[in-house]
């Protein structure tokens, strides 16, 4: 039976919560460290070690260098792994020193300097992102499953119809209530960009009325690119489908709401470098 | 000196314990929360209608309290009552919360040391027959608490689905008939492994020859005497002889309670006038006259029968939490009864700059998350985690177990596992402690 760990650095738990939603694994697979609900303080060698959450202390980056040393395999497991998720919001300079003021205690790991993504300190084999992924990702994950086809984009999972009739002129807030049931949220003025985020979520969020954040990241389409090419396109999609101003659209995406799942483009990496497609689930 | 240093497992987040003794003699016993995101300072200047999205990544146990939470400190802050469709949907989500929450504690994270092993998986995959059901129920009953989250809140950790005014849509009938077949298959199930823990929960006692006894302590909660609603207005203060002393609003939390920063964790510590405070399961058992719902309030009476009224023993907490288990699968079934699918869910609203509180029951705690706008942007925010209120005397009960344990001959090693069972009766989340 092919064992497997689950390393979780700073994070939320979120990535863990969503394994334990699916039963797939557990007769499949032997979970051995994960000590969100197993008891044992010390990694055994494993096939696959996942790892969520973003490098935040020194004891997230001791834990970490000394983990992927027991593993055949390392996955980065959702936003804050691959691209530190939402705790980039707070590597913004003026927000970064009040938290570093704030984190003065004696005796506690030392927060480092900034957030890091988990491939700024080791490397990485696959990248399965989503905020979080879901059960029928980690299942795809940890089978390896060749048969498992996602649509290149939320927006091919979603369903929603599109009106060329129904055009909005201005972007409606989120928080503005109740959403038509069957109509493209683009059609209803919403900020989706469902169009260029990965597919394999199955559109859970589109589906049910909120626009897609882009939690998945890039599509293959615009994973290897730069985060230009992605604007371009969202701002096309919403030029051929409404009359809401260009500047309008670009002001909105630059909300911390979108902020957060944007920094999985390559130009926002410390390095520079992208993510190959082939490596990304 | 000697310091025993006890990482923590099975809990929400990373912690430890750290006791120090001289010669028998316990020092002290601190409970170290060892991580720090800084959510109340990267939120500044976001958006304040981005924060209920934003605010469940605080913690992927805890999010749908969050998400709830930022909804209603934007509607107190702007000054919106939602439609009664709204409210119900937010009960079930609140609901659903409990299910999973109270599952996953008492399944995953307890019932391995009731049986012996470390973990609820083990039992899954090992040789025993009869263990090996049990884990495959837990899970069971865990994921119809997962469904419930996914029908009412749209995405199944992160939920999207409350909107400033209301909420963005209701539950179309197939589904809530799909959940509600769910939840009641998952009860007679619940119950069966209810009892199966009281159970094992005695046995345990018979060991250690303790239910984890510490003094009496304050109890506060959100939820009230009858019917418990976890979309919260008001806070409740027990007296450690049953009597309710206090009843505020939200805003006047920091009025009632003392919050202090220590050295060594990253979490604060509260307390009710230099008094140890308990918040989670057993502060609304005990301020609970009546959950409202028959097999629930079967439960309470067998409760009240066996340990009386204030209980304040630390292991009660892990069977509370199985009688707000049933109540809550119990309370979820009665309002997806109802139709969902009819009637307004949000009423329209006009943001406007201000100061909100938002408050409702986690399943930890009562849950206060308070923002000050400017200009549309969150000029501060700050989140009130039941977790913390909880902390003080987490430390004072790990003292009860390392006097107990610990003598000047030797230190006996059952302090270790009493130390996990201890921390894990208070059920803390150290990613919302910390945030």
């Amino acid at each position: 039976m092919k064992k497997f760990a689950v390393l979780q650095l700073s994070s939320c738990a979120g990535c863990e919560v969503a394994l334990l939603n699916s039963e797939d694994w557990i007769d499949r697979y032997r979970l051995a460290y994960m000590p969100l609900v197993i008891s044992s303080h010390d990694l055994p060698e494993v096939d696959v070690l996942l790892v969520s959450g973003s490098v935040r202390s020194e004891e997230d980056l001791y834990h970490l260098r000394k983990s992927v040393r027991k593993a055949k395999e390392i996955v980065a497991v959702g936003t804050c792994a691959i691209s530190g998720g939402v705790a980039h919001l707070g590597d913004r300079d003026e927000v970064r020193e009040l938290f570093l003021a704030d984190s003065e205690r004696r005796h506690v790991p030392r927060m480092l300097p900034k957030s890091h993504p988990v491939d700024a300190v080791v490397a990485i084999d696959r990248y399965l992102p989503g905020c979080p992924p879901t059960p029928e990702l980690f299942m795809a994950l940890l089978d390896e499953d060749s048969d498992f086809k996602p649509g290149s984009s939320v927006c091919q999972e979603c369903g929603r119809r599109k009106d060329r009739e129904i055009r909005p002129q201005h972007l409606t807030g989120f928080m503005k209530g109740s959403v038509q049931p069957d109509l493209c949220l683009v059609n209803q003025g919403y900020l989706c960009i469902g169009t260029s985020t990965r597919g394999g979520c199955r559109a859970l969020c589109t589906r049910p009325g909120h626009p897609c954040v882009g939690c998945r990241g890039p599509s293959n389409a615009f994973i290897e690119k730069e985060s230009a090419a992605w604007f371009v396109s969202i701002r096309k999609v919403f030029t051929s489908m409404t009359d809401i101003p260009a500047e309008e659209i670009d002001a909105a995406l630059h909300s911390p709401q979108y902020a957060m799942f944007l920094f999985q483009f390559s130009d926002y990496d410390e390095q520079g470098t992208f993510h190959p497609k082939e490596k990304v689930l | 000196m000697t310091t025993l240093t006890f990482p923590l497992s099975r809990i929400e987040g990373h912690a430890q314990v750290v006791i120090e003794e001289v010669a028998g003699q316990v020092l002290s016993a601190n409970f170290q929360a060892t991580e720090l995101r800084g959510f109340e300072q990267f939120v500044q200047g976001v958006p304040a209608e981005d924060m209920p999205v934003i605010v469940p990544r605080i913690c992927g146990v805890c999010a749908t309290a969050h998400h709830v939470a930022a909804v209603k400190a934007l509607e107190d802050a702007y000054g919106v009552t939602p439609p009664p469709l709204a409210l119900k949907i937010r009960e079930l989500l609140l609901l659903g919360q409990l299910i999973q929450n109270q599952a996953t504690s008492l399944f995953i994270f307890t019932m391995p040391d009731r049986m012996g092993t470390d973990s609820l998986f083990d039992a899954v995959q090992g040789e025993d027959v009869a263990r090996t059901n049990i884990a495959l129920h837990a899970l069971r009953v865990r994921k119809a608490g997962t469904d419930l989250i996914s029908a009412a809140g749209g995405q199944f950790i992160h939920p999207v689905k409350a909107v400033v005014g209301g909420v963005s849509g209701g539950i179309a009938a197939e589904t809530a008939e799909s959940v509600r077949q769910g939840l009641s298959a998952a009860l007679p199930v619940a119950c069966d492994l209810f009892d199966v823990y009281w159970a094992m929960s005695l046995e345990l006692r018979e060991r250690i020859g303790t239910w984890g006894d510490d003094e009496p302590a304050y109890y506060l909660a959100s939820t009230g005497a009858s019917f418990p609603t976890y979309d919260s207005d008001i806070l409740r203060l027990m007296n450690p002889d049953g009597i309710i002393r206090h009843s505020f609003p939200a805003r006047d939390i920091r009025d009632n309670l003392t919050f202090q920063a220590t050295d060594y964790s990253y979490a604060d510590q509260t307390s009710y006038q230099g008094q140890v405070l308990r918040a989670n399961s057993l502060a609304r058992i005990n301020i609970a006259r009546v959950m409202g719902t028959p097999r629930a309030d079967d439960y309470l009476a067998r409760f009240r029968e066996a340990f009386g009224f204030p209980a304040h023993a630390i292991l009660l907490f892990d069977l509370c939490r199985g009688i707000e288990l049933v109540y809550a699968i119990e309370r979820a079934i009665e309002i997806l009864e109802q139709p969902l699918d009819t009637g307004w869910t949000a009423i329209p609203h006009t943001p406007c700059d201000g100061d909100g509180y938002g408050l409702v029951e986690a399943p930890r705690g009562p849950l206060i998350h308070h923002y000050t706008i400017r200009n549309g942007l969150i000029a501060r925010a700050e989140f009130v985690i039941p977790t913390v209120h909880n902390l003080l005397a987490i430390e004072r009960a790990l003292t009860v177990a390392a006097r107990r344990y610990i003598n000047s001959e030797r230190v006996n090693l059952e302090l270790e596992r009493a130390v996990g069972r201890v921390v894990r009766a208070f059920d803390p989340c150290i990613a919302c402690a910390t945030h």
